[in-house]
């Protein structure tokens, strides 16, 4: 963006609080006019202002953490393919192209141009996951994808709208190749009603400053949040830190794990996270494009930079981020990427972790490491309708310099998502809820434990299909400094008939039959501190209240109880723990 | 006589209005370690004797503050097998997306005291699994042996069918008289199992607290022989009987800051302004709320403590925009060199760096001042005189220097800073809502209120602003407009609005006005005097959220169905930007209002209050950085009904200050109330 001269602090602020506000906006209309739970309860969207260089001018608040800043390359794309002069007013364009959006094609893209006194001055855009692109397989769980083609449709920066008038052959050939067309319909409406918004916001706001002013307020709000982060970034040792991690596999192979191995360099006030260590792209479909990669870099970073300051492009001008072409977080045609945002977690912990180092008082031990959710599909038996119940649940928290980690909280790729009412599952789909209860003994050991992970148990009242993506069940979330790692995912089916339930990997249109039970269960978080070094008070308290059982308050924390009144045995309790020794730092 | 009295953190605020349209005054220093103290302070300094008071509407910070003090009963909740941690799971939402060391809401159950009751009920209300009553027992006998004070009980779906919770009530009354109970169906009958457990819970655990005050505050009021009728205000801006506050405490969780919003609206409407926005803007925060057509617009809940880690709350509220810009708000310089204000505040101690109480920070109290705003002297009534050398000193050191900037540019970029914030509020309850703020009054009150409503009009093109009388009192006085009231709520779902069944949908309409009509009559409103609004909650199917469309009938008939649908679309439309008429709306909920009278309660026709104020001159006001213009200053008891003030200018009061731009013209109108046209 070129800039004007400098601009007076008090119009600076105001113009500042000014675009937030328009972001956050359009995200309320979007977000209650949607018509699918993958937007108005998992939040699966962002809004952003964009600058014709896809710079991020302001971002809604509230959204996915993990589509940071990440709406800019969908614009450069479209400015290049069609030319800076090539936009008109009344143009809406539609764009899920994934080699350049780096994510899966569900996530689609509708952004408008917006013009001040015949200039284009900025892009509206909006990204929201649709419930079905097309391709083989319903909905977005599918491990058994290999190629982007399989997938469902793709939209390069297509005219959806030009000069106000909709291409209706195009929209006609979006209804007849995807399976749920009024849903995704009705999610382009407010998406579109949501730029719309933009564009008059902007215009009001380009013609009360004036084009440079507003230019000139821009730069300087980029300037100031670089500023801020330089700050953050130098408190920290210059150093070069790694860490290691691993996927269970991609889906497809299901005996080789995948790698994922961080190299961040601190280096005065920026940091470079490479991520060269990782394994190439994979068979399967979780591979992300270099969008993806850069996303999870930036969400680490700000995390421990300017965790509470609105979202801009100026505050990641600090990080650089490596990522050769050809691996898994940046893949290349025709790589599958339906499962894209799998890993993502995993990749931002994995940074933390090398970061703990630098700044152990400010990195919790490992989370839960994956987004945890499930599909149920099928055609229900007494309307003859499809149906698709998904839902997103929380897990453990890693343990803190200071506290115990939280439980049941999603992931740090997912931030305000919200997990389906079990009343509005029941009401809704043919199933019936047997049990939602926190998962004792889940939470890693440690002188501040891991938050414990959650238990639901489904039974189906018909027959439907499953798809789950249980991951993480060979590395689990990580101790830090001697605490112990928090419980693995898991997945368990006890079917019809059966008195017991048996483990089950990741599963693709698994069917299950009427009477079937499936319980999902997810991680704890790791401890922090060694366990011994817990209050024995402290442990008997999580004894009473269930969170952790009292073989595991003897067997991980040396405390013994009476096994009625859950008394503390001081005696038996020093003499046991005098036994351990306390265990390596991580 | 009708008295209000609205307990507040700091102060306990009373306004008596007298049949001959007398208004007096008592404020007192709330006392917390018994709150009727205060009360009894109030009415002697407003010289109110309570056995000749007809009415006495009361709001209070009892039920909230005990939630945030998390100092309320020892209390236990049970629920469906397999459930109890439904409570602690919540919805696993981290709306603090980045902020690694977020917290949760922490429960005010602590999972030992959260026990599980074998039963099951589908979404249909069809029992799956009776009730386990032998286990019932058991787990109430652990309640009785841990000395348990308070139960809430949520079962799953107990929304479409309460036998369970009712068969476990009466276990309750039963085997542990004394303790207090709190049912989930007889809170609200609406689905999601989270919240509607979070709304028990919240009930059962102020419930003995605020039963102890109230018992308290009645014991007073008889022994000095009050006669007339107590009211409590409620968050959905209506009034309840004590006994409905003893059974619902959680619905007075806003008892307060309501009564200034029904205020507004009653005062609009005196005006013949339906259309109004409300902004109180006190010392640390600024409210705003919409009223449209006469009516506060309603909100389906909120979260108590705030939306990052409060706990949920779902009766109906009045829907409140709430922003960190008062009196005492900061003007402060981050890290990088931006100019910000708010949201933190001096507080009450010690202020604003011209409270003289040894602060140093600049805040928008301090710009008013040295801008000439407000008058060292007549702050709160002269009780309180301020300095201007130290307001700038502050505003120079923290700002001016830091900027290059004379003291008027510092201080005006502080309140333009400052008036933008406020607008923003304002845009929130009415742009953000698809409403055109020029198609509504501005109603200020609160202490600064009125010195900032003619920026914010100009910023927003509100063509009219509405001060009214005592705008330092207001919330009280609003209570004396306020009326019975009470919402019902049932989740049921249609999915095809066109088709569904009209007979199932009036017989919850009747089932739930029956109940308010009890209700009513009970708190002595005569049944023609009953006032009923019915809603449905529409949406397009697949939506998740629904839009409340009121009925113009008393039943739904087959061929209102399609009127109602059309309405939907035109909210649909006006709210969010577009529509799909083509699209089928499902029904998701009923709700229903019942209304009914608290003696008289239109404003009153004049307010006199006995004081009469000599023209108290002019001074240098700045409104640019230029130079400071000449203002008449004028004092607001002086000024007659019908009298007319050109801005620039400034109306003096005791306990506000409102200040005319050039180009503003304020008219007193009948009842005391200024009605400024704002220039251009």
């Amino acid at each position: 963006m070129e800039g004007a001269g400098a601009v007076d602090p008090v119009t600076l602020e105001v113009v500042r609080n000014a675009l937030v506000a328009y972001a956050d906006e359009m995200a309320a209309v979007l977000c209650k006019t949607a018509y699918n739970l993958m937007i108005y309860e998992v939040r699966d969207y962002c809004v952003g202002l964009v600058d014709p260089e896809g710079g991020i001018i302001a971002q809604n608040t509230g959204g996915l953490p993990i589509f940071l800043a990440d709406l800019g390359v969908a614009i450069q794309d479209g400015v290049r393919r069609h030319s800076r002069d090539g936009f008109r007013p009344g143009d809406v364009l539609i764009m899920n192209y994934p080699y350049v959006c780096g994510q899966h094609l569900n996530n689609v893209v509708i952004y408008t141009p917006c013009f001040h006194e015949g200039e284009l001055v900025a892009f509206p855009a909006v990204r929201a996951h649709w419930l079905d692109i097309g391709g083989t397989r319903i909905g977005f769980g599918s491990n058994e994808s290999t190629e982007i083609y399989q997938e469902g449709l793709q939209f390069r920066s297509l005219k959806l709208y030009r000069e106000g008038v909709v291409n209706t052959d195009l929209l006609q050939m979006i209804r007849d190749n995807i399976r749920f067309p009024d849903s995704s319909l009705g999610d382009l409406r407010a998406q579109l009603a949501a730029c719309r918004l933009g564009e008059r916001r902007l215009a009001e706001l380009f013609g009360r400053y004036g084009r440079e002013t507003v230019r000139a307020c821009i730069r300087t709000i980029w300037d100031q949040s670089e500023a801020l982060a330089r700050q953050a970034m130098a408190r920290l040792p210059d150093g070069v830190y790694e860490a290691e991690s691993f996927m269970d596999n991609d889906g497809m192979d299901l005996g080789r794990p995948v790698r994922i191995h961080v190299r961040v360099e601190i280096a005065g006030d920026e940091m470079t996270v490479d991520f060269s260590g990782v394994d190439g792209q994979v068979r399967g479909s979780i591979n992300c494009g270099e969008s993806g990669a850069v996303a999870a870099a930036r969400v680490a970073f700000k995390c421990v930079t300017l965790p509470d300051a609105p979202v801009d492009e100026g505050g990641f001008r600090p990080l650089r981020v490596v990522v050769p072409r050809g691996r898994f977080l940046n893949a290349l045609p025709p790589a599958a990427m339906g499962q894209w945002s799998i890993p993502l977690p995993t990749v931002i912990d994995t940074i933390l972790r090398a970061l703990a180092p630098a700044m152990p008082d400010r990195v919790p031990a490992g989370h839960k490491g994956d987004m945890s959710g499930y599909a149920l599909y099928g055609v229900e038996a007494r309307s003859g309708e499809r149906f698709v119940c998904m839902n997103i649940m929380g897990g453990g928290w890693g343990g803190r310099p200071h506290e115990d980690g939280e439980s049941a909280a999603v992931s740090v790729c997912q931030g305000d998502v919200r997990n389906v009412p079990v009343e509005l599952q029941e009401m809704t789909y043919p199933i019936l809820v047997e049990a939602h209860r926190l998962r004792q003994d889940s939470g890693g050991p440690g002188r501040f434990r891991g938050g414990l992970g959650v238990e639901l148990w489904v039974r189906c009242l018909q027959p439907m299909l499953l798809n789950v993506n249980v991951e993480r069940t060979r590395c689990p979330p990580w101790g830090l400094w001697g605490g112990r790692p928090g419980a693995v995912n898991a997945v368990l089916l006890r079917e019809s008939g059966q008195p017991e339930a048996r483990p089950m990997g990741k599963l693709t249109r698994f069917p299950l039959k009427a009477g079937d039970v499936i319980g999902f269960l997810t991680a704890g978080g790791g401890g922090y501190g060694p366990p011994i070094e817990r209050a024995p008070e402290q442990v008997r308290l999580d004894a009473i209240r269930g969170y952790l059982s009292q073989d595991c308050a003897r067997e991980e924390y040396g405390v013994v109880l009476a096994p009625d009144t859950l008394e503390i045995d001081q005696e038996a309790t020093a003499a046991l723990r005098a036994t351990r020794r306390h265990p390596d730092p991580a | 006589m009708k008295v209000g009295v609205d307990i507040g953190g700091t102060f306990t605020d009373l306004v008596a209005l007298t049949e001959d349209g007398e208004v007096r005054l008592g404020k007192a220093p709330s006392t917390p370690e018994d709150l009727t103290a205060g009360i009894r302070e109030a009415l002697r300094e407003a010289k109110v004797e309570l056995s000749r008071v007809d009415w006495l509407l009361h709001g209070s910070t009892i039920a909230i503050n005990t939630v945030l003090e998390r100092r309320g009963a020892r209390t236990a909740l049970l629920t469906t097998e397999g459930f109890r941690d439904v409570y602690e799971i919540g919805r696993g939402n981290r709306p603090e997306a980045y902020q690694l060391f977020f917290k949760r809401p922490a429960p005010l159950v602590p999972r030992e005291w959260r026990l599980e009751v074998p039963e099951r009920l589908n979404s249909r209300g069809e029992v799956l699994r009776p009730l386990d009553e032998p286990a019932a027992r058991a787990a109430l006998a652990r309640l009785r042996a841990g000395g348990i004070e308070s139960v809430a009980v949520c079962f799953l779906h107990s929304y479409a069918n309460p036998i369970h919770e009712q068969v476990v009530g009466a276990l309750l009354a039963e085997s542990l008289p004394g303790v207090y109970v709190s049912l989930s169906h007889a809170i609200l009958r609406e689905c999601r199992e989270y919240e509607r457990t979070s709304t028990t819970v919240l009930n059962a655990y102020v419930g003995p607290v605020v039963e102890c005050y109230l018992q308290r505050l009645q014991a007073m009021l008889a022994e000095e022989q009050f006669q007339g009728t107590f009211l409590i205000m409620q968050s959905n801006g209506g009034a309840m009987a004590p006994g409905v506050a003893r059974r619902l405490p959680v619905a007075m969780m806003e008892s307060g800051p309501v009564a200034g919003v029904i205020g507004a609206a009653e005062l609009g409407r005196a005006l013949g302004c339906a259309n109004v926005i409300a902004l109180d803007m006190g010392g640390t925060t600024a409210k705003a709320s919409l009223i449209e057509a006469g009516a506060p617009r309603i909100a389906t809940g909120y979260h108590i403590g705030g939306y990052a880690a409060g706990q949920p709350m779902l009766l109906p509220v009045v829907d409140i925009v709430e922003v960190g810009a008062g009196g005492g708000s900061l003007a402060w310089v981050d890290a990088a060199g931006g100019l910000k204000v708010g949201p933190v505040s001096a507080g009450a101690s010690p202020g604003p760096a011209c409270y003289g109480r040894g602060g140093s920070e600049a805040t928008i109290t301090d710009a008013n001042l040295v801008l000439g705003r407000l008058h060292p002297e007549a702050f709160l009534g002269g009780l309180m005189p301020i300095d201007p050398e130290a307001a700038a000193r502050a505003i120079t050191a923290r700002v001016g220097t830091r900027f290059g900037m004379t003291l008027p540019e510092a201080a005006l970029g502080i309140l333009r800073i400052a008036d933008n914030h406020l607008a923003l509020a304002v845009r929130a309850v009415s742009v953000e809502r698809g409403r055109d703020p020029r198609d509504f009054a501005l109603v200020a009150m609160g202490g600064a209120g009125p010195l900032h409503a003619l920026a914010i009009a100009r910023e927003l093109h509100i063509p009219r602003v509405i001060i009214p009388p005592l705008p330092g009192h207001f919330s009280a006085l609003g209570m004396l407009l306020a009326e019975l009231r009470h919402d019902y709520v049932q989740t049921f779902l249609a999915p095809d609005l066109l088709e569904a069944d009209v007979g199932a949908l009036n017989a919850i309409f009747d089932r739930m006005a029956a109940e308010g009509r009890a209700q009513l009559e009970a708190e002595g409103v005569r049944k023609p005097e009953v006032r009923l609004g019915r809603w449905l909650d529409l949406r397009y199917r697949g939506q998740e959220a629904t839009l409340p469309i009121p009925l113009d009938q008393e039943q739904v008939t087959p061929e209102g169905r399609l009127a109602l649908r059309r309405r939907f679309d035109e909210r649909h439309e006006q709210q969010y930007g577009h529509a799909a008429p083509g699209e089928p709306v499902e029904v998701v909920g009923l709700r229903l209002q019942a209304r009914g009278s608290t003696g008289p309660r239109t404003f009153p026709e004049t307010l006199t209050m006995g004081r009469r104020m000599p023209s108290a001159g002019a001074r240098p006001v700045w409104f640019d950085a230029a130079r400071p213009i000449e203002c008449p200053v004028h004092w607001r008891e002086a000024l007659e009904p019908g009298a007319e003030v050109r801005g620039p200018a400034i109306i003096q009061e005791a306990a506000s200050t409102t200040l005319l731009h050039p180009g503003d013209v304020a008219e007193v109108a009948a009842g005391g109330a200024l009605v400024i046209k704002v220039g251009g």
